[in-house]
């Protein structure tokens, strides 16, 4: 244990060493969004400075023995699937990670390793006009931030206008897809959640019984009439 | 054939220095040239350095190992020039300015005597300085069969494609640090035209040619830096169509500052693909417009046409923007010479 913490030590005094080369007071977080019809990909890079690596380290290695464990990794890709949001034509989406990759402490104290995530999103049916809203909020009192749309690979959809805020922490992209059909949502795909979902279907059977229950009684009631003896 | 003369060059600091002139005849042979001068370099080496520099041609690990970063962080592999002996490196350099034009060779000892300055400076000959520039090869030189040639170390990564006349110099990084130095008497700017001729091409937009160009939001770093190869982004800013044709004169000659860093022949193909697809390439701009004359320009740009990506980065480490720049040059069609190895 000793010699981890020595080790982290001599990590951190290491950083001192020449800043020329390196990213210092920023934490560079670059991210690139593909859209599909279906799915939002988006990738983030991450590379702190060497002066912000302790506050990373500490968000990291929560358990300060110097190593970033499996469930650490986790744990930090999770915070950092929190503080960014996605949303398409104001659905908010549901990002799920898909991939990730942690230099080591050693490389990330010496500014140079980049922690890599990658989260999809699954994007329910909608028209032909489409609008995709990203923010991301990570750490940003030491955030420097890029969002770039890639050039979406089908080539049913173009990509059109970008828009930013001045630090890329607030991205917008409208887009077009062509031959898009109008389709039931499909549960697999959709991030609006099974509840509302059930709730639809249970209403749908609903009103199926309620038609089924007046069509019964108007034939048993059609059956009593015919049944009656006539008064004429 | 050799029609082209090595001979002693006015070199910044005590780097030993190659200058080739080619006359128009000898350009036309450019590849028996450059074939002559790879296995010249080779004969030079030793087994062991041998098995360091030469990589299969289908190696992709080592095809990808390159950065920005000093190669102490970057573990480039190869054979640097401290490894080397007077004569090898002598070879090696004769090799590198055979695939390179005049100008590009000068471009790129400017910036590897700037890395030499930061050492001096720094005082950390580990991390910094002209020893720590790294050769490799992938496959074999070959007239006719592609082959690669690889040249980096700190701000520096030459990634050469060459086959037959052609020569690939995507994806490519140059940078400095400093931008800006002075070597026996001479102000020295490695990517000072790169800068000047951006900052022309700003100045001669009018102001709805501006509103467009000039991007609201603040691009800190490469968007497509090191590690980012197959990545198309949405191009931004003003499109060429939309420049006369003296701004889009201008254009191509900024561009040139990056596709003239190989030997003519290549350049010449190059920027005719270039010009193929300059209608729909897209200049923009991001920071400060104003420029001290005789310094850099603070700010980022890109070009971006259907078969390039230009980025200049000003770097805010060391202090001052206008010192450290890191430059990327992609073509998203035919990176790493794509073209010539797949169907």
């Amino acid at each position: 244990m000793k010699a981890t913490v020595a080790g982290v030590g001599a990590i951190i005094l290491a950083v001192a060493t020449p800043a020329f080369a390196h990213r210092l007071d920023e934490y560079l977080q670059a991210t690139t969004i593909a859209v599909e019809k279906d799915r939002v990909r988006t990738e983030i890079r991450l590379t702190p400075g060497v002066e912000v690596f302790p506050v990373i380290l500490a968000a990291i290695d929560t358990d300060r023995n110097g190593v970033f464990s499996e469930a650490e990794q986790q744990a930090y890709a999770g915070r950092v699937q929190r503080d960014l949001s996605l949303a398409v034509d104001d659905h908010r989406l549901r990002l799920r990670l898909v991939s990730s990759k942690f230099p080591t402490i050693q490389e990330l104290s010496q500014g140079l390793g980049a922690i890599g995530l990658v989260f999809d999103a699954d994007v329910p049916l909608g028209g032909p006009e489409r609008r995709l809203v990203f923010e991301n909020r990570h750490l940003s009192g030491i955030g420097v931030y890029l969002v770039n749309g890639l050039v979406p690979s089908d080539p049913d959809i173009r990509a059109g206008t970008q828009r930013r805020n001045r630090r890329q922490s607030h991205y917008e992209l409208d887009y077009v897809q062509a031959r898009v059909a109008p389709a039931p949502l499909s549960p697999a795909r959709s991030t609006i959640g099974p509840g509302w979902l059930g709730g639809a279907a249970l209403s749908l059977l609903a009103s199926i019984m309620f038609l089924w229950r007046r069509r019964a009684a108007a034939a048993s009631a059609a059956r009593a009439r015919a049944q009656m003896p006539s008064r004429a | 054939m050799n029609r082209w003369r090595i001979g002693r060059m006015c070199g910044i600091g005590s780097l030993v220095v190659v200058c080739l002139s080619t006359t128009p005849a000898a350009a036309q042979q450019t590849a028996p040239r450059v074939v002559s001068a790879a296995n010249a370099f080779l004969s030079t080496l030793d087994e062991a350095q041998r098995s360091k520099v030469v990589f299969a041609f289908d190696d992709s690990v080592q095809r990808a190992r390159w950065s920005n970063l000093p190669t102490t962080m970057s573990r480039l592999a190869g054979v640097n020039l401290g490894e080397m002996n007077p004569a090898q490196r002598s070879a090696a350099l004769a090799l590198l300015s055979s695939v390179l034009s005049h100008r590009g060779f000068e471009k790129i000892q400017q910036i590897v005597e700037a890395d030499e300055l930061l050492r001096v400076n720094e005082r950390s000959r580990a991390m910094f300085g002209r020893d720590l520039y790294y050769f490799s090869m992938l496959g074999t030189p070959s007239v006719d069969k592609p082959w690669m040639l690889q040249f980096g170390g700190h701000h520096l990564s030459l990634n050469i494609t060459i086959a037959g006349e052609q020569g690939i110099l995507t994806p490519s990084l140059t940078g400095a640090q400093p931008a800006l130095y002075t070597a026996n008497g001479r102000t020295v700017r490695p990517l000072g035209q790169e800068s000047d001729k951006a900052v022309a091409l700003l100045n001669s937009l009018d102001a709805g040619q501006r509103a467009q160009a000039i991007l609201s939001f603040d691009v800190r770093d490469l968007v497509l830096g090191p590690g980012q190869d197959g990545k198309i982004i949405q191009p931004e800013g003003l499109r060429a169509s939309a420049m006369t044709e003296q701004q889009r004169a201008m254009l191509l000659d900024l561009i040139s500052e990056w596709s003239g860093i190989v030997h003519e022949s290549a350049a010449a193909a190059r920027m005719a693909e270039i010009r193929a697809g300059l209608a729909d390439t897209w200049f923009a701009w991001s920071g400060p417009t104003d420029v001290t004359p005789g310094r850099n320009i603070s700010a980022y740009y890109r070009i971006q046409g259907p078969n390039l990506v230009i980025e200049y980065a000003p770097q805010a480490l060391g202090g001052d923007r206008t010192m450290h720049v890191h430059a990327m040059y992609r073509d998203p069609t035919n990176d790493y010479g794509r073209k010539l190895t797949r169907p």
